[in-house]
């Protein structure tokens, strides 16, 4: 447990110390008049959809349902490359119930994940936007079998660097503006968490016996496949995303097998932010605030 | 106005046969089938693959598959089929061995079941009356003013520290204590931990564990030492009696062969009844759910205590026993400790080392 925990400080550290910007905020003067800030792109979601869940650590057989999921994405432009580079940072939480085809057992699974990506985004063509980058994610999880004795539940924890790749396409149809993505994520190396062939989480957590639970992972062990595609509906006085969210999710070490599918319909609000704080508050020019 | 060009429609393709792919990433896994024949393969691969004790049983799997591949049919009925599962499972001789569906319960209980029970509720309800007093899943009392008794008839009841620490201060003026586990079939390890740390002087290891590692019959990972650390709580270092009986299995085998290495612990009764395998549970293509051994906890000479531990003092109660509301268990018991514990004019409690531990002793 110690190794993972170092190992996910490592890849934050490293990101972070990689990507981040002294200057976070960027300005760029327009007419050498007033600053244009560079505002985040933030959208919340929510979604449903179907799961398909094996874990051969519970069951040798694939369970079947339904799942909610919440998501929370930020876009941002930062200084990275010339002001050409993008961090995004998303954060979702999903659960799901599944019961096998004999409808016996089920399943009860509940995943945590942040990522946290920088791109560089360039415009091959009038409003199409391409942004190819790298990403770290950490998820965090359990598959709870409610009929298993001994080997009720089967804990995911794992962090990823991965390749990521969005395009974003405005458009109109008879005048009317939207904006469709494509993104798409896949690990190219990974640190996560298995227990041995057979080995009761007994054996580890309460014996202390980690030895081989934690592992290194690249595409032949770990494999997962996050991909949105959403659109953007200006409706009066918001903007509506509606999307569409793949997940894939295998891992195969220790002769034990994961699979999790999720196809799930997005729908939330997004919100372009521009932050005020710190001194720039005291340019009151740019906004009418309640409080200051 | 813009409009969908001819490079962004090969894109939106582009786009939909990704995703086609992606929908029928799906691997193709086991389905659900009542068929007999692939129910009956199904459990006889699961347990081959990962059932721990063929070697130390002497079961020859493969015999058992030629036994039982012949009595399956197609035209059986879910319960006949249960029943030559059920059947199947216990050549291996292994309480933690059992099909479930859900209409019954396939179990080996002959580890028990053939051997006297050496326990009478009525006798004992005779023993302990209707004072006594309940810590957690404990109750105590004192069978005389210096001797203490708990029993403790389940390891799936939870005890707390705190719990421990009152049972045993209110023993303080006793010079020994009776620990009854008769008919306690097992439940938490953790349990079994958190009271034998209280007759623990200094870490030692107890036991080993093992797991599977393959899918081989002898596949298994190099045993891993079982370490009990002394309680830095009240703990008790005077005479004690585990008693025990067929019924006492898992958690309880367990607990037994944690208590039988500390000096002042002796055990009398009966043999404990065994299953010292971590049981995992798997499933059928039919939903049916199966429990196994798969993780051999070895004693601390590394020796498998599947068939049960041998008492100290081997003492049996009879019907005549039983007649005449006698527990010669629980009887010898007290002579032991009435013989061998030393006399008690105070308490000694003393704080030792261990932070601000009591030991009475």
């Amino acid at each position: 447990m110690n190794k993972l925990t170092v190992c996910i400080f490592l890849f934050f550290g490293i990101a972070q110390a990689l990507f981040s910007s002294t200057k976070d905020t960027l300005n760029l003067y327009e007419n050498d008049a007033e600053p244009i800030p560079y505002s985040t792109n933030e959208a919340t979601m929510f979604g449903v959809g179907g799961y398909q869940i094996l874990d051969t650590y519970l069951s040798p057989y694939t369970y079947k349902g339904w799942g909610i999921s919440v998501a929370n994405e930020k876009l941002k432009t930062v200084s990275l490359f010339n002001y050409h580079g993008v961090r995004q940072q998303n954060f979702g939480i999903e659960f799901s119930s599944t019961e096998n085809d004999a409808k016996t057992a089920s399943y009860l699974s509940g995943m945590l994940n942040y990522g946290i990506g920088y791109g560089y985004r360039f415009e091959p063509c009038k409003n199409l936007r391409l942004i190819p980058g790298v990403s770290a994610r950490a998820l965090a999880g359990f598959i709870y079998n409610t009929r298993n004795g001994n080997n009720p539940a089967s804990m995911k924890l794992d962090v990823a660097a991965n390749l990521t790749g969005m395009a974003i396409y405005n458009f109109k149809i008879r005048e009317f503006p939207l904006t469709l993505r494509f993104q798409t994520e896949i690990p190219f190396f990974s640190v996560f968490f298995s227990p041995n062939y057979m080995q009761s989480y007994y054996e580890i957590f309460s014996l202390g016996n980690y030895k081989g639970v934690v592992k290194a992972g690249s595409l032949h062990n770990y494999f997962t496949m996050r991909n949105y595609l959403t659109l953007d509906i200006p409706i009066y006085n918001y903007t509506v995303r509606v999307g569409y969210q793949n997940n894939i999710y295998k891992t195969n070490v220790n002769d034990l097998t994961t699979h999790m599918y999720s196809n799930s319909f997005m729908i939330g609000i997004v919100k372009e932010i521009v932050s005020y704080s710190g001194r720039k508050l005291k340019n009151k020019r740019g906004y009418n605030s309640a409080y200051y | 106005m813009h409009i969908i060009n001819q490079g962004m429609k090969n894109t939106l393709y582009l786009l939909l046969a990704f995703f086609l792919c992606t929908f029928s990433a799906c691997d193709k896994e086991d389905q659900y089938t009542r068929d007999s024949y692939r129910n009956f393969e199904a459990l006889w691969q699961i347990l081959d693959k990962n059932y721990c004790f063929f070697e130390y049983k002497d079961v020859n799997w493969n015999d058992v598959y030629d036994k039982y591949a012949v009595q399956m049919s197609d035209t059986m009925s879910s319960d006949s089929l249960f029943n030559k599962l059920g059947d199947m499972l216990s050549e291996l001789k292994d309480g933690h061995t059992n099909l479930y569906s859900s209409f019954n319960v396939a179990r080996y209980w002959k580890w028990y079941e053939d051997y006297p029970d050496n326990f009478n509720e009525m006798v004992h309800r005779h023993y302990m009356g209707t004072d006594y007093r309940i810590a957690g899943g404990i109750k105590y009392m004192k069978l005389t003013p210096d001797i203490g008794y708990i029993y403790y008839g389940s390891f799936m009841s939870p005890v707390g520290d705190s719990n421990l620490d009152y049972v045993l201060m209110y023993f303080a003026d006793c010079k020994g204590l009776i620990i009854d586990v008769r008919n306690n079939g097992g439940g938490n390890l953790t349990m079994s931990d958190r009271i034998a740390s209280r007759f623990a002087k200094e870490k030692l290891v107890c036991g080993y564990i093992k797991h599977k590692s393959g899918p081989g019959h002898n596949d298994f990972s190099n045993p891993y030492p079982i370490e009990l650390t002394p309680s830095d709580r009240v703990r008790w270092f005077r005479p004690v009696a585990v008693l025990t009986n067929r019924r006492c299995y898992s958690a309880t085998n367990d607990f037994v062969n944690k208590m039988r290495l500390f000096p002042q612990v002796i055990q009398i009764g009966d043999k404990t009844g065994g299953g010292s395998g971590f049981p995992f549970s798997s499933e059928l293509p039919n939903g049916w759910s199966v429990r196994f051994s798969s993780s051999p906890i070895l004693d601390a000479k590394m020796r498998i205590t599947e068939f049960g531990i041998d008492p100290d003092i081997s003492v049996t109660m009879t019907q005549v026993d039983v007649m005449a509301m006698i527990d010669p268990i629980i009887d010898r018991a007290v002579r032991y400790i009435s013989e061998n514990a030393p006399e008690v004019e105070k308490p000694t409690m003393l704080y030792n080392s261990l932070s601000d531990s009591l030991r009475i002793q």
